[in-house]
Formats: structure tokens, sequence, C-alpha cells
């Protein structure tokens, strides 16, 4: 996952990836010897949504369009905030509660940036990015989540 | 190189999420003459009602990003219906 090349500044990486998440390699990807500011945010599954349990959630991708949106993103980030580097991992497939489904680093000179871009990334892939999940039931059943509730097809 | 006999324009529709299991499935084949986003909305709506309400709230992307209405969309184009996200 680390992308060591030629460009000093403002590194980009986006992983996609169905195994679990790996906090110290995101915080890798960004690491930076010009970086004392390095942010990472760890989202992590639920076992209960809006008062409903969780067994677990299931996450699909536009897999091409997710890497497109989020490798903007970081870019976008990384030139409004001043950013050394970002990173964004996103788990696909089935997630356990207490796992992470998503982590988002960004490391910059000085923390305030680091921590403003890290928010504001999160926020954007909240909006922006084609990934949907799924909420699976103890009882079996399903529910993709469309737009903050879920939308009727999706059960199953 | 073989090249396919030439035959009616064929565009091929990708579905996610509760889209994909609204309509039954995940990709959908269309004959394309050409024309719009917006054309292509109305053509997905009259084949599948069911999915009508969750694609007025739905995004059309070609290729690698989004695209507006007014958009032409080429036959040969990855085209994919976003519904509303949940990532994170």
């Amino acid at each position: 996952m680390a992308m060591m090349d030629d460009r000093p500044r403002q590194v980009v990486t986006v992983s996609l990836l169905t195994s679990r998440l790996d906090a110290s390699a995101v915080l890798a990807a960004v690491a930076d010897s010009t970086a004392g500011g390095n942010v990472l945010f760890v989202g992590t599954v639920r076992d209960v949504t809006d008062g409903q349990p969780t067994a677990a959630l299931e996450y699909e991708a536009h897999e091409p369009l997710s890497r497109a949106v989020l490798e903007r993103l970081g870019a976008e980030a990384a030139s409004r905030f001043g950013l050394t580097a970002t990173a964004v991992a996103h788990r696909l497939g089935r997630v356990e509660p207490g796992e992470a489904s998503v982590m988002v680093a960004a490391s910059s000179a000085h923390r305030r940036e680091a921590f403003a871009a890290a928010e504001w990334l999160m926020e954007r892939i909240k909006h922006d990015v084609p990934i949907w999940k799924c909420e699976l039931r103890p009882d079996g059943g399903r529910e993709w989540v469309h737009d903050g509730g879920p939308d009727g097809g999706g059960r199953s | 190189m073989n090249h396919p006999t030439p035959g009616p324009a064929r565009l091929r529709v990708s579905l996610f999420a509760g889209m994909a299991a609204t309509a039954g499935g995940r990709t959908w084949d269309f004959d394309w003459q050409g024309g719009t986003v917006g054309d292509l909305r109305r053509r997905l709506a009259a084949a599948c009602p069911e999915i009508a309400a969750l694609l007025g709230r739905s995004t059309i992307a070609i290729g690698d990003r989004y695209a507006g209405d007014g958009e032409p969309i080429p036959a040969d184009a990855a085209v994919a219906i976003i519904p509303p996200v949940s990532g994170g």
C-alpha cells in the first residue's frame, strides 16, 4: 500500500480491500519526514443501527469509479489543506461489528491541517464515493442503505 | 482480428446495491441508437417501473465520472446507475 515514488509531496493512496484494514499501513502511506502532524480516522461497524440489531454490514462498490473519485478527493484535500499526503482505505464485502470499515489518514507539516483534512475527506466520502452498505440482520434479513434510510427494494 | 457481425448497437448498464436487488440483476443490456443520459433514464424507468423511485434519486456515471442528464451516451460506454451512496 505504500506508494514511494519521485513525488515527494501530495501522495494520494487509495485502497479497496476485502481483507481487514491495517491502520499501520494506512499511516505508513502518509508518513514523510516533512510531516509533523499525522491524523488517522478509523470508522468501525456498530452492532446496532437506529435501535435495530446489526449482525454485520456488507459493502459493495463501483470499484473503478470509487478509485477515481477517491483519488480526486485525495488530491483536492491535499491542495485545499496543504497536505503532504492522504490515504483512504475502504473495506468491501462482509464486515463484522467492531471491525474497521474505513480508514482515512492525512499528514501535514502541522496538526491543524491534518485534522481538518481527515474530517473533510470523511464527509466527502460519505457523499461522493459509490460505495453502499447492506445491513445484515440477525434474522437473515438484508437492507441496502440509500440516502441514510433503507430503500424498499433492497429487502429480501 | 475478427470483427463481430454488425448488429444493433447495445448498451450495457451496471446496477448496484438496492438498485440491483430491485431490478433482479446486476447488468442490463439495451438496444441503443444513441441518446442522452436523460433518454436512458426514461428507457430504464419504462422498462422497470419498480426502480423508478430510486432511479430518480440516482446519478448516472459514464466510465469513471458522473454525467449530467444532457450528456450523450455512446453505445460502447460503461454506464452505471449510482443510487444514493452509504459508504464509510
